[in-house]
């Protein structure tokens, strides 16, 4: 119950928001707040109810969706399937804390406010859906759903040039998602429901008395081509695309059949696709040039949310889809995939330390900071993968905090250049305190949790098989280029004496330099104390993970 | 934080528990982090009592601890992070270098803060300074009690942060802020080394932890390259060449966190580190490690020699003590490394604090603008000529106890290996104690001796300091006497300190001796008798500029960095971004070409396309070039409408 409620409360509030009259312009703001914290206990909840020591999805929800017999094509069903597991499960926590901070970050908004929530709302529940989902279908539509209103969040509350952003955002973003697409109806026609082809086929009376043996004979039925194809049921269920054995001997995405396309096997090809897919939303060099003009463009609480959430789902994409259904892919590639996963680091790393623009840098580090979630996952190795989805949990954190610490200097003088400022340190002492941790944290200082992330990411990738020494040793000079561009961040604009660019008061910004508000410290401080928390507990984490991870990774032990 | 497991033997003492004696090891480092957090909320009245209370609660409560340890270290073990069962724990270690290190670290770092008070008494942020320095102490306790070498690497990042704001203390000021970057990013460049050492040293060892590592590393013996990435570390944080020139600059904190930095603290957290892993190099990584301490400890002799920064002459003389340590530790010495880092450790506080008053009475640390101040500041005068002649080496002194140890092993050590060329680390060792004699002579003379010359200050208005800073200079310059360390005023062999810590051979040469004290006498000579020689001269301008390293690092390091990363931003603008924006032109000039085909041509696909891109193009129409951008989303959304239909 508590997966959907997760994702059809803020539906529900958005529907709400939308059918309230205008003028309860301030309300709006209220509901979304409730309900963003109902999301927080709700996962919490989640958190706490989890048992950690078994493998598999947990909290499922079932129930037939859509069943349609298409005759010698077999039965097609859908299924309204959510669950989590260890992958999961901490990006949803994330999620509903992130998205509490973005609403406390959109407070003082007052143009459009009606719209804004409603989608806001809309926002937050397909997030949850595309975490949750186990139905490829069913998280295929969240995904694609979660486009729109994140298209019209940039493109009517952005800065000056939202519109080439959002289009932008939207049409790479699209691009992915048809790759994905075609994957998706690839393996859907591949792919058998081994349950309820028994049922089809005779076997069994009911789903309930299905047992693994029956299973294994069914699999070995179809194997063998003695199952009738009307009988069979073809299915997006997630726990049966991930396992070779549901594959249709003549089925082009069969891991034995290995039919050429454009030179590539067929199952090469889909797994490049899916990658692209969601290498597009981690971004992973070169797929990432919409991510620092979609993040300069939006709105604090948008950037916020982006960062601290969106890009996740493409590393999540990666463990749950692209390596899961692939693993013959994710092997053969390894050094190339590996490889773009350093050129991340170092190039995202490198382009931080050119940027003037204060926001434009921290989008760059996201770019340095995601290729370690790559990193990670490519080494496929225990502490890569736990660490890479550590990170992903740190990097929300950390890249929330980052970019509402912009939205705070903004929100004074609508200016973000980094050569505008001098010296912040004397005016505003406890903005600059905040800062050196959100940048000390994000550096990789022990203690938080960016350092437990890049430390086990790294070491991943320095004992895996895949791949060579020499490139994770490249890799760490990513930690070194983070000090950099962080701290020469910090030495030009808030130390030496003060200085600031002349900027001419607009409407919506204080017109001097005061410190942080009650409000503001309300986000940053949890943000900081949650950073520090999970740095100096790592376990936190890494309990939720070990369990599925050391489950996942049995398939490439083989080898 | 999860189950304590425990092992050591029966103890000596009975009053202390095994208990009691793993409580004390948790609490040690607990005490300044607690200290850094109660800091912040404290009054600026009592922030130097407290801090001052609390270290010194940690120096009674570590020599408790080293008195009743026993032959077994303590050791402690608690979970950290299990990724699918595999398992890095935090882990403490006390043995007897680490008392050792516990007590010397307690115990500078309680005189600095009592000097503090009295030097820092006018500071604003004075809170704030007692906090960095609690947090500065507290990750040097958790380097010194480390039990693995993740737990090393942990705080000895939190080392380089607490140097970090403490070098940047006067952050209003430009130069201290970006020495205070300077410090943390070459301190990082080490580091990723250091990192590199540890990820090789797990996929060698399959564990982090020192006790297992130096039982295998005796077994088998580890990479080269393992070695070396460790050293990396200590080549950044101990300021070897070529790491060396952030330290100077390091100058720009308040000057008894410099004699906290350079003795006790920081730069002793790297040959603490070789005495860690000195099992795990081989003997190819410490012919290096001798080579580098070697060229460290004359390049740091020779930049001391003509500065005119009082502070940067002796941070030159760390630089070249600390080559002295690591050519030692590289000789097989560990021992005499410990030994001299721990002798060093308090004439190098006592001549800071020393040079700290004498910075207060005349307000500037040209020492051209000193002189003849020996009757003004007569009890500095003292506590500074004892230190200089202990860090000097001359007998009866700590310094040459020390030295004496390092230089008999080193040259041990070069009759032992195969090519005479190794000869050369003794003897430039050696050639470099004489240089120390030579500029601290020259130091010498140039604060106390001719006349006075500075035009500002009135020599009536320089005036010696209140016992606050007194007390722990002459402390620390009685503590530079060599009695204490041996009884024998020209041999450290039978010494307590090789009690504790014993020397795997003892070399002794009848003819050190009379040379290095010979060298000694001859350098101080011409220190004191030398006339300051033109700064013009080519010579003299390398001494200043040490080699010119930050000149080569700014032109084939920052600069060529820089450039690469404007290069590659603007390549990200005009290449990536621009194929992705070229790619959605061609599309929707594509898009074109195919309405007019489709005008000319069918026309009933034509209306549909045309709906659509209607339908999608009243969507987009507030879009600033929305005619262009909806034909590519119609485009893509067709082409998925009709890719749905075929499948």
């Amino acid at each position: 119950m508590i997966l959907s409620l997760l994702i059809f409360i803020p539906l529900l509030g958005s529907l709400v928001v939308a059918l309230l009259p205008a003028s309860q312009s301030v309300g709006f703001r209220w509901i979304a707040l409730l309900i963003t914290l109902v999301e927080v206990v709700l996962a919490g909840a989640a958190y706490i109810i989890f048992d950690t020591t078994i493998t598999g999805y947990q909290l499922l929800e079932q129930a037939n969706w859509i069943t349609l017999p298409l005759g010698r094509l077999g039965i097609a069903s859908i299924d309204y399937l959510v669950g989590v597991d260890g992958i999961s499960l901490p990006l949803v926590v994330l999620s509903a804390v992130v998205m509490l901070i973005g609403v406390v970050s959109s407070w003082p908004l007052t143009h459009r406010t009606k719209a804004y929530y409603s989608l806001y709302l809309l926002l937050t529940g397909t997030i949850m859906g595309c975490f949750v989902a186990l139905d490829f279908f069913l998280f295929f539509l969240f995904f694609e759903f979660m486009l729109l209103p994140m298209y019209f969040l940039i493109g009517l509350w952005g800065g000056p040039r939202r519109e080439y952003a959002s289009i932008k955002f939207f049409l790479y973003t699209l691009l992915g998602s048809l790759l994905i697409l075609l994957v998706m109806i690839g393996l859907y026609l591949s792919v058998m429901d081994p349950v309820s082809t028994a049922v089809a086929a005779g076997l069994v009376a009911d789903p309930s008395a299905v047992t693994t043996d029956i299973v294994h004979t069914l699999q070995r039925y179809m194997q063998n081509g003695q199952l009738d194809s009307a009988q069979i049921v073809h299915t997006f269920d997630m726990r049966y695309l991930s396992d070779g054995s549901n594959y249709l001997p003549d089925a082009f995405l069969n891991p034995a059949a290995e039919p050429i396309i454009l030179g590539l096997p067929a199952r090469m090809l889909a797994f490049w696709a899916v990658f692209i897919g969601f290498a597009i939303k981690l971004p992973i060099v070169p797929l990432h040039t919409w991510l620092p003009d979609a993040h300069v463009e939006a709105p604090t609480p948008v950037s916020v949310v982006l960062a601290g959430v969106l890009l996740k789902i493409g590393g999540y994409g990666f463990l749950r889809i692209a390596w899961d259904f692939f693993p013959d892919g994710a092997a053969e590639y390894a050094r190339i995939l590996g490889g773009l996963g350093v050129l991340s680091i170092v190039y995202g790393g490198l382009n931080a330390l050119a940027q003037t623009d204060l926001k434009k840098m921290i989008a760059y580090s996201s770019v340095s900071h995601m290729g370690f979630v790559l990193l990670g996952i490519v080494s496929l190795t225990a502490e890569g993968i736990n660490g890479a989805i550590y990170q992903m949990v740190s990097h929300g954190v950390l890249s929330a905090m980052l970019f509402l610490i912009v939205g705070v200097l903004y929100d004074r003088t609508h200016d973000r250049r980094i050569d505008s400022y001098r010296g912040l340190m004397q005016p505003m002492p406890r903005y600059t305190t905040l800062t050196v941790i959100a940048f000390f944290a994000s550096l990789g200082l022990p203690g938080f949790s960016g350092f437990v992330g890049e430390l086990f990411t790294l070491m991943g990738g320095f004992q895996s098989d895949w791949l060579p020494g020499w490139m994770t040793a490249i890799a760490t000079l990513g930690i070194l280029l983070g000090a950099a561009y962080f701290l020469w961040t910090l030495q030009r604009m808030f130390f030496g004496s003060t200085w600031v660019r002349p900027f001419e008061p607009q409407a919506g910004s204080t017109s001097v330099l005061s410190d942080l508000n009650a409000r503001e410290k309300l986000m940053l401080i949890p943000l900081g104390l949650m950073a520090l928390l999970l740095g100096i507990f790592p376990n936190l984490i890494f309990n939720l993970t070990s369990t599925t991870v050391a489950q996942w990774l049995v398939k490439f032990s083989v080898e | 934080m999860g189950i304590f497991a425990a092992n050591s033997e029966r103890l000596r003492m009975p009053v202390a528990t095994p208990q009691l004696l793993h409580l004390l090891t948790i609490v040690l480092p607990a005490l300044p982090f607690a200290g850094f957090l109660a800091l912040a909320v404290a009054s600026r009245r009592i922030a130097g009592i407290l801090a001052i209370a609390l270290t010194g609660i940690g120096l009674i409560l570590s020599i408790g601890l080293a008195l009743s340890l026993s032959k077994q270290p303590i050791t402690l073990l608690a979970n950290w992070a299990i990724l699918s069962g595999v398992s890095f724990p935090i882990s403490l270690r006390v043995d007897a270098l680490a008392a050792m290190m516990l007590i010397l670290v307690h115990f500078v770092a309680l005189l600095v803060q009592i000097y503090s008070i009295s030097y820092l008494h006018d500071e604003p942020k004075l809170r704030r300074y007692f906090a960095y320095l609690q947090l500065f102490i507290g990750s040097m306790l958790g380097i010194v009690m480390a039990g693995n070498l993740l737990v090393m690497y942990a705080f000895w990042e939190l080392v380089g942060l607490a140097s970090y704001l403490l070098i940047g203390f006067y952050a209003e000021r430009q130069a201290a802020s970006k020495a205070a970057m300077k410090a943390f990013l070459m301190n990082r460049v080490g580091d990723i080394g250091f990192l590199l050492g540890i990820f090789l040293t797990y996929y060698y060892f399959h564990t982090l932890d020192f006790e297992i590592l130096s039982l295998k590393g005796a077994s088998a013996i580890a990479p080269t390259v393992l070695g070396l990435c460790l050293f990396m570390g200590c080549v950044g944080k101990s300021a070897q060449f070529p790491l060396l020139t952030w330290l100077p600059d390091a100058m720009e904190g308040p000057t008894p966190v410099s004699a906290l930095l350079h003795a006790a603290t920081m730069v002793a957290a790297g040959i603490f580190l070789l005495a860690r892993i000195h099992p795990l190099l081989s003997p190819d990584a410490l012919v290096v490690i001798a080579l580098i301490g070697t060229i460290t400890a004359v390049w740091g002799g020779y930049s001391a020699l003509f500065q005119m920064d009082i502070k940067k002459v002796l941070a030159f003389s760390t630089v070249s003590q600390l080559g002295l340590m690591v050519a030692a530790m590289g000789t097989g010495n560990v021992s005499g490394a410990m030994f001299h880092l721990l002798t060093h450790a308090f004439f190098k506080a006592g001549l800071f604090l020393s040079v700290g008053a004498v910075i207060h009475a005349v307000h500037t640390q040209d020492m051209r603008h000193m002189g003849g101040l020996r009757k003004t500041l007569s009890t500095t005068f003292i506590g500074y000529t004892i230190c200089s002649a202990a860090l000097a080496g001359l007998p009866f002194l700590s310094g040459f106890l020390s030295k004496e140890v390092i230089l008999g092993e080193a040259f041990a050590w070069a009759s032992d290996q195969r090519s005479k060329l190794a000869y050369f680390v003794p003897v430039l060792l050696l050639l470099s104690s004489g240089l120390t004699a030579l500029y601290m002579a020259r130091q010498w003379r140039l604060i106390f001796f001719g006349d006075y010359r500075n035009k500002d200050i009135p020599l009536t208005q320089a005036h010696e300091p209140d016992w606050f800073m007194r007390g722990p200079v002459i402390l620390l310059a009685i503590f530079s006497i060599g009695l204490w360390f041996s009884i024998n005023p020209l041999s450290a062999h039978g010494s307590w300190f090789f009690q504790i810590l014993p020397i795997t051979e003892e070399a002794s040469f009848w003819w050190l001796a009379p040379i290095s004290i010979g060298l000694v006498l001859v350098g101080g000579w011409v220190g004191f008798r030398m006339p300051e020689p033109h700064t013009n001269s080519v010579f003299v301008q390398i001494s200043i500029s040490y080699g010119f390293l930050d000149v080569v690092y700014k032109y084939i390091v920052i600069s060529p960095t820089h450039r690469l990363a404007s290069l590659l931003s603007r390549a990200d603008r005009r290449v990536i971004d621009g194929l992705v924006n070229g790619a959605g032109i061609s599309t929707v000039v594509l898009a074109h070409l195919t309405r007019v085909v489709d005008r000319l041509g069918v026309d009933g696909l034509v209306n549909g396309i045309a709906w659509l891109a209607g339908r999608l193009g009243r969507m987009t129409r507030s879009v600033q070039n929305g005619q262009v951008q909806s034909y590519i989303t119609a485009a893509v959304v067709g082409l998925l409408l009709v890719l749905w239909w075929i499948l």
